[in-house]
């Protein structure tokens, strides 16, 4: 019967070479073979520039910082984007104002569709160009049809508004009960006291759990390191806000917070040319909003049937 | 104590050097995974540092195979709790080894899922983020936190109880149960934990209509016991064919046996010999000193060397044999090759079977190292038998040996029958739901099963998927399953299927359309799919390293009696191991 050959040998060498070295020059060759293969296979790791520092990768949670600590990082976030786009920045944490809550009012009657509160975001938040991350999608729908479904979001006229058809932009709804904070597994999002969600950057694991459980789209990853042209960097910027992003973590719309936490409005707001974007305190019984949601008739919440309860608000003027 | 911790790194560096030891088989295979191994690292390298944009992944589809081979694997994971209950509830010892097979699987099945998580972070670098009391852990509120924990506290159960088990197995020492008993409870509530947290984290996302559905946790823990049992089943006979066969010189030694007969050196049994035989056979005790005198009849001891031949397969000979002392291996030999089927110590049988039925020897029994072995007549071992003790455990011994892995393949069998009902059963459920009621939220299942608005990417998997499980389902119930080689067939059915469903055919679907109806397809990139076999291939590396330490300890071959004996009579002896000193 045939049995396998017991004095097989893959090493086929002179029966008088010392055991004990052809062993040896075997498992050094098989070393050596292991070791050049680990290093070629790990070379794509040269072409990388942007290896986190020590100091970056010990970086504190934001709550966990004291004012020094900030400062301290502040200054780091500084240098870093003056060294990358020789722009000096203005870097600033601003902290939520007492006695206010955000809150939007969209009226759908008045939207043209025209998208320049998207580019407006774009210009004011630095998010990557290339790919682009926009953090607003205007749908445009079929009038008398609020099924989202059937929304389109690549219309592409001449000109705008269309007939027959309605638009609505949607951003992050900044909602009262917000999913993607419930699903972070590091508390890399949280809620505001004044109603901001917001994200600490440098903490996001990016796990992507939140982008998958925002029900409004409304979350956007840095799929690769972003890229800005220099002459188009936003040098006025916040910690939670639009200081640059790197590679592998979320964003996403934050109220322009480094504008409306110094009193002005958001960028989409000020950009459109119909007035049909309004911001505002809803704890201010004399603001604007209070006025539309305690006087317009029809205001809807984007899936109010979620429970996530937006702090956007959209109606018309009938 | 610091004894005892040295015995366990002598232990522990014993197992570590019989990972590189093995035949030229040996080496192709492990070979060929570590290529395929660092093939899947250099992709990841790229990767890591061009981000997530080397995927086929999107804002739109922002999880894929990554996470869809993640589930799977978890199913994988938790299905080795289907190997622990029959154990326990048949109380079967020889199914033991079974067990710890299938949580050497949990755990390198554990180790994947760990794998394929941390590849799809965008940020691998801040894992630190994670650990509790270190980063921040969004502990109870975020399902992804219960995973870190149930995951990690899954691996160290399984690792904790095969390391006990088989380190036990090393001294030869039996299993203390309170040192282990208490944890295979945990890990068999466990196992289902892990899959139920890992279903939760899709259900629990009331934005995504398509994964929001109280029946997902079931339909996962379904179809986990559906593909667990039957990769199991797979690995089983795999095991039984490759890693059990006797390395060439264990082969060798056997043949010089057969070319040289050694007789080893005989004498007539006495009453004494009948103690030494009760000190390890406790059963003995209750045999009467009558019985005794009259077993002793044409009753011999036979004082054998290390290698000499105590009987020969294909021989027919009515005698049965008990060790008294030393050990002996049983081997067969198919194919030309030797596989040693089990290593017998003192106080065991072996060729009662043959001498009992008047068959011939199914194996050859070689003394391993100097034993003292007592020979019975087939008419003594049968008046020895008439004693109901005695019966009991060798009547036990026999039949567990006899068909001990056909028929833990056929309980395994039958768990993936039921499964596989259930799992079709709630499918079924899901379908209706979906269709019948045809409301908005019917968009992702309609692009999943038959396309949406011109987009159909997944149909034509998911059918295949269908396919194979209603194929496997009237397979597993007819009875020609129970042949071998169907129920390998099947069982590759019931992997791939199950694969598509729950992998691909939940993940992707979930987030097409997007929450804002937009439809963005998903294909997997190369580089993504090349990160996909490389995690492949290094779970597979483990589990074959797992098999390579833990399979000569279950056998015996490796044990502490033969520490520093440099590989003879472990059963390790092979290429490497001879070239050495």
């Amino acid at each position: 019967m045939p049995a396998p050959d017991p004095n097989f040998n893959p090493d086929p060498a002179p029966a008088d070479t010392g055991v004990t070295r052809r062993s040896f020059l075997r498992t050094s060759a098989v070393l050596t073979t292991g070791l050049a293969a680990l290093a070629a296979s790990l070379k794509p790791l040269l072409e990388m520039n942007d290896f986190p520092t020590a100091e970056r990768f010990l970086q504190k949670y934001y709550k966990e910082m004291t004012p020094d600590d900030m400062a301290k990082v502040i200054r780091r976030i500084e240098n870093e984007v003056e060294r990358q786009y020789g722009i000096r920045p203005h870097v600033r944490d601003l902290k939520p104002m007492d006695g206010v809550e955000f809150v939007y009012c969209l009226n759908l009657t008045r939207c043209i569709g025209c998208r320049k509160c998207v580019h407006a975001c774009v210009a004011e938040n630095n998010p990557s160009r290339n790919p682009e991350i926009q953090y607003i999608r205007v749908l445009r729908l079929p009038h008398g049809s609020l099924d989202i479904e059937k929304a389109e979001h690549n219309y592409a006229p001449e000109s705008v508004p269309e007939k027959g058809y309605f638009y609505m932009p949607v951003q992050c709804q900044q909602c009262k009960n917000p999913p993607c904070v419930k699903v972070c597994p590091v508390h890399a999002t949280w809620q505001e006291t004044d109603g901001i969600t917001v994200i600490d950057y440098d903490w996001c694991i990016g796990c992507r759990y939140c982008e998958a459980a925002c029900p409004y789209w409304a979350r956007r990853f840095n799929f690769t390191k972003p890229s800005i042209p220099k002459e188009r960097l936003n040098p006025e910027m916040s910690y939670l806000g639009n200081r640059p992003r790197r590679q592998g973590v979320m964003e996403k719309c934050h109220f322009c917070i480094q504008r409306t936490r110094a009193g002005r409005y958001p960028a989409c707001l000020e950009v459109c040319p119909a007035g049909a974007r309004k911001f505002g305190n809803i704890l201010d019984p004399n603001s604007e909003v209070s006025y539309i949601l305690k006087n317009k008739r029809v205001f809807i919440q984007l899936k109010e049937e979620l429970g996530t309860s937006p702090r956007f608000f959209y109606y018309f003027d009938v | 104590m610091t004894r005892a911790i040295r015995n366990y790194f002598v232990f522990l560096r014993r197992c570590a050097r019989i990972a590189f030891v093995g035949d030229w088989r040996y080496y192709a295979w492990m070979g060929a995974l570590t290529v395929i191994c660092l093939l899947g690292l250099n992709a990841y390298a790229r990767q890591f540092a061009q981000g997530l944009i080397v995927t086929g992944m999107s804002d739109e589809v922002s999880w894929g195979v990554y996470i869809a081979n993640f589930t799977f694997l978890v199913g994988v994971a938790a299905a080795a709790v289907m190997m622990v209950i029959p154990v326990y509830i048949y109380n079967n010892e020889e199914l033991h080894d079974l067990v710890i097979f299938g949580e050497l699987l949990a755990v390198a099945a554990i180790l994947m899922c760990l794998a394929f998580v941390t590849v799809d972070l965008g940020r691998p670098d801040r894992f630190w983020h994670l650990i509790p009391g270190i980063g921040q852990f969004n502990f109870p509120a975020s399902m992804l936190s219960w995973d870190v924990i149930v995951l990690n506290g899954y691996l160290v159960l399984n690792v904790y109880i095969c390391g006990y088990l088989l380190y036990c197995r090393y001294q030869k020492k039996k299993a203390a149960k309170w040192f282990y008993i208490p944890f295979v409870f945990i890990a068999i509530v466990w196992a289902i934990s892990i899959h139920t947290v890992t279903a939760f984290l899709y259900v629990g996302l009331g934005g995504r209509p398509f994964w929001n559905s109280a029946i997902v946790g079931p339909r996962f823990l379904a179809s986990a016991f559906t593909a667990g049992p039957a990769l199991i089943i797979l690995a089983m006979q795999v095991v039984r064919r490759v890693t059990a066969s006797a390395p060439p010189a264990e082969a060798s030694r056997a043949r010089e046996g057969a070319a040289a007969p050694r007789q080893p050196s005989s004498r007539p049994a006495t009453l004494a010999d009948l103690e030494l035989l009760a000190c390890h056979l406790r059963e003995m005790e209750s045999v009467s000193g009558e019985v005794r005198e009259g077993i002793l009849s044409g009753a011999t001891v036979l004082k054998a060397g290390a290698g000499d031949v105590l009987l020969r397969q294909g021989e027919t000979e009515d005698r049965a044999f008990f060790v008294l002392e030393g050990r002996v291996v049983v081997k067969r030999e198919e194919h030309g090759r030797f596989r040693i089927t089990r290593s017998v110590g003192p106080g065991e049988q072996f060729g009662e079977i043959s001498a009992l039925a008047g068959s011939p020897r199914a194996a050859t029994a070689v003394a391993e190292e100097p034993s003292l072995v007592l020979r019975l007549s087939a008419d003594s071992l049968r008046r020895l038998m008439k004693n109901p003790r005695v019966n009991k455990i060798v009547r036990a011994r026999m039949s567990e040996r006899l068909m001990i892995t056909d028929r833990a393949l056929m309980t395994l069998r039958s768990i993936v029958q039921v499964s596989m009902l259930i799992n079709v059963f709630l499918l079924l459920n899901e379908v209706f739901k979906e269709f019948y009621s045809g409301n908005l939220h019917v968009a992702s299942s309609r692009y999943l099963y038959i396309g949406l608005h011109g987009h159909h990417a997944l149909v034509p998997w998911i059918w295949t998927a269908i396919a194979f499980n209603l194929v496997a389902m009237v397979l597993l119930v007819l009875p020609v399953s129970r042949s071998l080689r169907w129920l390998n067939v099947t069982c590759v059915l019931c992997i791939v299927g199950i694969w598509i469903e729950k992998g691909m055919g939940l993940v992707v679907p979930g987030f097409i359309p997007t929450p804002l109806g937009e439809m963005v397809e998903y294909r997997p990139s190369l580089n993504e799919t090349l990160v996909c076999f490389g995690i492949w291939a290094f779970g597979l590396l483990c589990y074959t390293v797992f098999l390579r330490m833990s399979v000569p300890i279950l056998q015996g071959r490796l044990c502490k009696a033969n520490e520093g004996q440099n590989g003879r009579g472990t059963g390790v002896t092979a290429l490497g191991a001879a070239a050495e000193p």
